[in-house]
């Protein structure tokens, strides 16, 4: 480890770290326009100059440029250096427009910062200023081109680092244009970053454009609930809203980048519909009485009925502590429940996914952008989690393999293996490739029933030998992999995938590979509900209990019944049947309109909260800001009226388990946070693996991994050998295959104007055989008929999908919802062309 | 990915279309073929259209923007129409020297117009380029990529005169 001395103190840094970047380490922050950490260096400002009094390198040079070497001294303070970066800044200055006020990007702006640190104060050039046009560039990033110096961040990261090729720099010289051929929608998922990394103004967060000043903001580190990634955020609010969310760096989770779902995600907590007051039967109450209300109309149907009358839904939305407290309560009061899946298989992938991540197997994020062979079973990055695909392509740049075995017509912003198998082949595919890849003669300490599972897997001559010879090519690449890591997905995969995922991850192991193992999960907090999720009942029980009439009640926590559960027409009859419907919620959803009862909760920014990653990594969110009317919508844009009172407007939301506390307790309850800590306290009596988890001041800043209790599921089970045996498809008909998409579908960025206005239209997918074979072509209308009822959508035809299925997006405006079973079978005569 | 999954109408004509299609199922690197497609489409139309940025795009896989980023940074690829004659005037430290101010005056007053215009009669574009290794025989300019060379406004006006003739 190179030694050197900066500025007189010494410091021993990591071999390759520049020394830009060694002296951060020691607090000292060298002028930087091109340098980024996470895009690295490439010496284009110039602005970043030092001096090299002794070692390899002597005089003024540029310190992201130069790897920090042992008997290095150098000076960022000597005259030489800081009259070089000087004059770069005034340089960069001559074309910049003096008009700091009226940009937006004042106040966070690098160039204003180093413009005043750098000592340029008075402008001494009188001449004309270069001006460019601006380019609309969709409703996230706004342009504006007379502020750009030309440092090429924004280039590198857009092209070299998601891998769009729609914005870039054209011309040269003084004409050096960044943006698009055309004005358009910027095409990468992740342009929203653009916003953070342009150390100008040329790129601003546009929703939130001249809201506020960030020293305006109060700002909180967050993280995001849009997937199961949970990347870090900065949360800014003002005047009692959110209006701009940031990436926050994690050295695990995301590095420096977050998506565009997660960015512009959060609209729902500031909807000027959010029911922010209780309601009875649809009047508007206080909460103490919606509570007393409620208390009292739940003891007369337990008084009538039992306590098994009544039954509680939660959601993967829920914090932790809400999803606890509601465990709690119905293991006390003798309550069904709490579910917090609606589908039981998705229930089983999900505890299998979360009992089979091992601390050996388990990888994170950042980890992935280290493996030399990726592959992917049953999943779509960029629709279901985009920072995966974003973490995927780091590895892929440093010369990774990457293969994903997924039947649905798999986009990815660089070169990979698609093995586009039907549903039902995902498992034998993958199994098919490992055992292709791996030698046995050469497994260590494989236990026996791993070398029974490897033998178990069929010959590879069992499948055609088009898909032979991709499984054979790609064999070889995992075969010559060192670290290769399983990523395994669970929104279209079967039930017994994600434990074969985990077994396959073993099988690397036992061949000396450093495999990982990495799972995504449907919900943020998916692995948190499913370490509390009881074995015995299920949603679909409860349903029928409703219908049967032995459940009255139905406490629903943070879930949008009507969104999620296939069946809407069965779900509203039921509705119609419950004496009684207690909903708590942020959002203004369908179910909640049906409440008899209603108890608005707090959203994340408002009442913080624990979320555990798909990694089983437990995230705790402080707090942003309290909970009350944005002043914007009191205030309908004018001054706040000016009426004293001693409460905040709409504050009237409580955080979920303050409110579920309040609900079953007859005596006046302790404040939130108390109620918290109790929950928390409490939680390895509800699953011991939270036994190790240390207070929750005291967990480091990227969290920390709950492992659930090992051994608790069996590794190596061959039942999705036998599940190869049952051939479900009945003959020339099309599987659903319901799916998300990266905007549009999921629920809690539903409610984001900025990110409705990126919605594709509602299209199903279909291979080019089906759709001919059903007389269709690309861009055609069709009524596809469900059990409830027919729904029309376009028909997208594509090559690079398994055939034999329909893949349908959950989307906003489709209505999807009318499908009596899942899996679901739609055949020919059910597809209608709609002629216009 | 593919970054073309709408068809642009195709302007360019079909045997030439077809022999870069060739050319380019020959090569491991489409991408590598960029500034020879651009080049051949210029040949036949003088200039490049957008219509032209798009369709090389799809010829080779990229994506408008990537190949306009390389139309907009070569000097020889012109993205407007020019005349007939184009000139390019060397710009860079030798010819400056040299005194290449005064060649590209004489030009712009002989030709009555600015760089980077041309004339009405559409024979004659003006335009600078760097360095373009003819130092010797500065100041030098390149005419439909021809070099003179050393100049000096005589030599200019018989130049001139004899392209004029030449129509
Ligand atoms: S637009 Fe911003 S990020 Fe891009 S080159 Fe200009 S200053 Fe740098
Ligand atoms: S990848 Fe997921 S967690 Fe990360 S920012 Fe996007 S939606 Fe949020
Ligand atoms: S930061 Fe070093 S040259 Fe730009
Ligand atoms: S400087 Fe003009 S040709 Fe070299």
């Amino acid at each position: 480890m190179p030694k050197l001395i900066i500025d007189d103190r010494e410091i021993e840094v990591p071999a390759g770290t520049k020394v830009i970047e060694a002296a951060e380490r020691l607090g000292i922050k060298i002028p930087r326009f091109c340098y980024h950490p996470g895009l690295g260096s490439v010496g284009a400002c110039r602005v970043c100059a030092v001096k090299f009094l002794e070692g390899p390198f002597k005089g003024v040079q540029m310190s992201c440029m130069i790897d920090a070497k042992d008997g290095m001294v150098v000076s960022t303070t000597d005259e030489e250096a800081v009259n070089f970066r000087q004059y770069v800044i005034e340089w960069l200055m001559l074309n910049h427009p003096h008009d700091c006020p009226v940009c937006d990007e004042g106040g966070h702006c690098l160039l204003q910062d180093m413009t005043v640190s750098g000592g340029h104060g008075i402008r001494r050039y009188l001449g004309l200023k270069r001006t460019y046009h601006d380019q609309y560039l969709g409703p996230l990033v706004q342009h504006e081109m007379n502020r750009c110096i030309h440092c090429y961040r924004c280039s590198r990261f857009y092209q070299e680092f998601t891998g769009y090729h729609d914005l870039g720099v054209m011309q040269i010289g003084s004409r050096t244009f960044f943006g698009r051929y055309q004005d358009g929608t910027l095409e990468s998922p992740f342009a929203g970053n653009l916003s953070d990394i342009c150390p100008t103004g040329v790129y601003t967060d546009k929703p939130s454009r001249f809201f506020g000043r960030r020293w305006d903001y109060q700002r909180s580190p967050s993280i995001c609930i849009n997937c199961s990634l949970g990347c870090h955020t900065v949360a800014s609010g003002r005047y009692r809203e959110v209006v701009r969310q940031e990436a926050r760096y994690s050295e695990a989770v995301n590095g420096y980048f977050i998506c565009d779902r997660g960015r512009y995600g959060f609209f729902y907590t500031s909807n000027e519909e959010r029911p922010r007051q209780a309601l009875v039967d649809g009047k508007e109450v206080s909460y103490d009485q919606a509570i007393r209300e409620a208390r009292e109309k739940l003891g007369e149907l337990i008084k009538s009925t039992g306590p098994d009358a009544v039954a509680c839904v939660s959601s993967e939305r829920s914090s932790l502590e809400t999803q606890a407290m509601l465990k709690k309560i119905c293991q006390t009061k003798g309550w069904q429940g709490p579910h917090y899946f609606l589908d039981e298989s998705m229930a089983q992938k999900v505890k299998s996914a979360s009992s089979r991540l091992e601390s050996g197997l388990a990888v994170s994020l950042r980890e992935l952008e280290s493996a030399d062979f990726i592959l992917v079973i049953g999943a779509d990055p960029v629709n279901e989690a985009p920072m995966l695909a974003l973490a995927m392509r780091q590895a892929q740049r440093r010369g990774g393999k990457i293969a994903v075995i997924d039947p649905r017509p798999v986009s990815l912003p660089f070169e990979f293996h698609h093995l586009n198998v039907t549903p039902n082949e995902v498992n034998l595919c993958a199994s098919l490739l490992v055992k292709t890849a791996v030698d046995l003669g050469a497994a260590t300490d494989l236990e026996q029933p791993g070398i029974e599972f490897y033998q178990a897997i069929p010959k590879l001559e069992t499948v055609s030998s088009s898909l032979q010879e991709q499984i054979a090519k790609v064999a070889q690449e995992l075969k010559e992999s060192k670290r290769p890591i399983i990523v395994c997905g669970t929104e279209t995969v079967r039930q017994t995938t994600p434990a074969l995922a985990a077994d396959h991850a073993l099988l690397l192991q036992a061949t000396n590979k450093q495999a990982g193992l990495f799972y995504l999960l449907p919900g943020a907090n998916s692995f948190s509900a499913s370490l509390l999720a009881s074995e015995d009942g299920s949603f679909l029980e409860t349903l029928e209990g409703i219908e049967n009439g032995t459940i009255k009640g139905l406490i629903l926590v943070e879930r949008d019944l009507l969104l999620h559960f296939h069946d809407r027409q069965r779900m509203e009859l039921a509705f119609e049947k419950l004496e009684l419907l207690v909903v708590l919620d942020y959002v203004n959803s369908r179910t909640q309109q049906r409440a008899h009862i209603f108890l608005p909760t707090s959203t994340l920014y408002e009442a913080g909260g624990i979320f555990i990653t798909q990694e089983g990594r437990l995230q705790v969110v402080p707090r942003a800001h309290l909970s009350g009317t944005p002043i914007a919508q009191v205030s309908g844009g004018n001054h706040p009226p000016r009426i004293y009172e001693s409460e905040i407007p709409g504050g009237e939301p409580r955080p979920g388990w303050q409110a579920l506390a309040e609900l079953v307790h007859e005596e006046p309850q302790p404040d939130e946070n108390t109620t918290r800590s109790s929950v928390l306290n409490g939680l390895s009596e509800l699953n011991p693996a939270f036994a190790t988890i240390p207070a929750i001041d005291e967990l480091p800043e990227d969290g920390m991994r709950v492992s659930s209790p090992e051994e608790s599921s069996p590794r190596f089970s061959l039942d999705w050998i036998h599940e190869l045996e049952r051939k479900e498809s009945p003959d020339k008909s099309l599987e659903l295959v319901l799916v998300n998409w990266t905007f549009s579908t999921e629920e809690l960025s539903q409610y984001s104007p900025p990110l409705m206005k990126l919605e594709k239209e509602a299209a199903v997918f279909m291979h080019v055989d089906d759709a001919t074979s059903l007389g269709l072509s690309d861009s055609d209308k069709v009524t596809i008929l469900l059990d409830r009822g027919a729904l029309e959508a376009s028909v997208s035809v594509k090559e690079n999908m398994a055939p034999g299925i329909i893949v349908m997006p959950r989307h906003r405006l489709l209505e999807w919802q009318k499908i009596e079973t899942l899996p679901k079978f739609v055949s020919h005569e059910e597809i209608k062309k709609v002629s216009v | 990915m593919d970054h073309n999954e709408d068809v642009i109408h195709p302007m360019l004509p079909a045997k030439l279309r077809t022999s870069l299609a060739e050319h380019i199922a020959r090569v491991d690197h489409p991408r590598e073929l960029v500034v020879d497609v651009m080049f051949a489409i210029q040949d036949q139309f003088g200039f490049l259209s957008d219509e032209a940025v798009e369709e090389v795009a799809q010829l080779l896989n990229m994506s408008p923007l990537e190949v306009e980023e390389l139309a907009t940074f070569y000097t020889f690829i012109y993205r407007e129409p020019v005349g007939k004659y184009v000139i390019h005037v060397c710009d860079s430290v030798v010819c400056w020297m040299d005194g290449y101010e005064s060649i590209q005056d004489h030009l712009r007053s002989k030709l009555g117009i600015e760089m980077g215009e041309t004339t009405s009669d559409g024979l004659f574009t003006l335009l600078p380029v760097c360095c373009i290794g003819y130092c010797d025989r500065s100041p030098a300019i390149l005419i439909n990529k021809e070099v003179y060379g050393p100049l000096t406004p005589e030599k200019l006006d018989e130049i001139l005169e004899n392209l004029r003739a030449q129509g």
